[in-house]
């Protein structure tokens, strides 16, 4: 298969869940999609195309939080991201982890970092952050503050 | 001086602990043991275990969960008297880390800190320097 009839073959079987292509590069393909047909499009790569999933990066931009899936189709040297931009307030997107057993801890992470709910997800118990962390303040998130009164923020000079 | 600081400055056995370094301060410790530099000439040996150092060698920006750590190696593990030296800029201030939300103190308002050798990474003549200098502090205040 060719790079073409891949992308036509995703952009023409999920037609209504795709929301925005960005053909960046020769390598470099991002798809927007709605986070419900984000796992329909993820197991059509994982697959159907035999794509290899790298990992998920979570952003916190002006107006939405936004989960980006990376997968690379090694045939093609083409790196197709999926990107699913979520509502502030109320983050929920369904989780790949039943699909794949890989993405369980880079969701977890982005769980606790930015506070995303992947529905779905078997386990989403914390994966780095300390026991002492309280509960809903997300480290990675725009409007971050301070939480802990013990912390020394000079350098003492 | 008793026999157990005699003993200790003679030959100080250094303990190696990385709480959260970018590993480039534990490259520069490394060097130091190595046949170029060589510190074992001076009696310096890496000690395996914590319970057999004498000194320790702190690189690294203490989080949140190595700071628990940190605290307990000092208070419980290491034995006594022993002293710190804290390596590199983010042992001292936390470097470039010092907003970070997972490093919320400096080393030494954690456990008491004898010696600081600056630098990011300092060189190995740095770190050679300053264990020198530890010494002769410890052995002036006895």
């Amino acid at each position: 298969m060719t790079r073409e009839e891949v992308l036509n073959g995703i952009r023409t079987r999920f037609a209504e869940g795709i929301l925005d292509y960005y053909d960046k590069s020769a390598k470099r393909v991002y798809i927007e999609i709605e986070p419900g047909s984000l796992v329909a499009v993820a197991g059509h790569l994982f697959g159907e195309l035999g794509a290899r999933f790298h990992i998920a990066s979570g952003v916190d931009t002006r107006f939405h939080l936004e989960v980006l899936y990376h997968f690379s189709v090694e045939a093609l040297n083409l790196l197709i991201s999926l990107r699913v931009k979520l509502d502030k307030h109320t983050p929920r997107v369904p989780s790949l982890a039943p699909l794949s057993k890989a993405t369980a801890w880079i969701e977890r992470e982005i769980h606790e970092l930015l506070g995303i709910d992947f529905a779905g997800h078997p386990d989403l118990r914390r994966l780095l952050l300390s026991e002492e962390w309280p509960e809903g303040v997300y480290p990675l998130r725009r409007d971050y503050q301070e939480w802990d009164p013990k912390a020394i923020r000079d350098r003492g000079v | 001086m008793s026999v157990t600081m005699r003993a200790l400055l003679k030959s100080p056995w250094v303990f190696h602990l990385s709480t959260g370094s970018c590993n480039n301060c534990d490259i520069e410790v490394l060097d130091c043991l190595t046949p170029r530099f060589d510190i074992e000439r001076f009696g310096m040996r890496l000690a395996a275990s914590i319970r057999h150092a004498d000194v320790l060698l702190v690189t690294g920006s203490c989080n949140r969960k190595s700071m628990v750590r940190v605290k307990r190696i000092f208070e419980e593990q290491v034995p006594k008297p022993c002293v710190v030296v804290a390596i590199g800029e983010c042992s001292m201030s936390r470097g470039m880390f010092i907003h970070s939300y997972n490093c919320p103190r400096p080393l030494d308002s954690i456990i008491p800190v004898n010696v600081y050798i600056p630098g990011c990474p300092p060189k190995p003549e740095a770190i050679i320097g300053g264990v020198v200098k530890l010494i002769k502090k410890v052995k002036a205040s006895l």
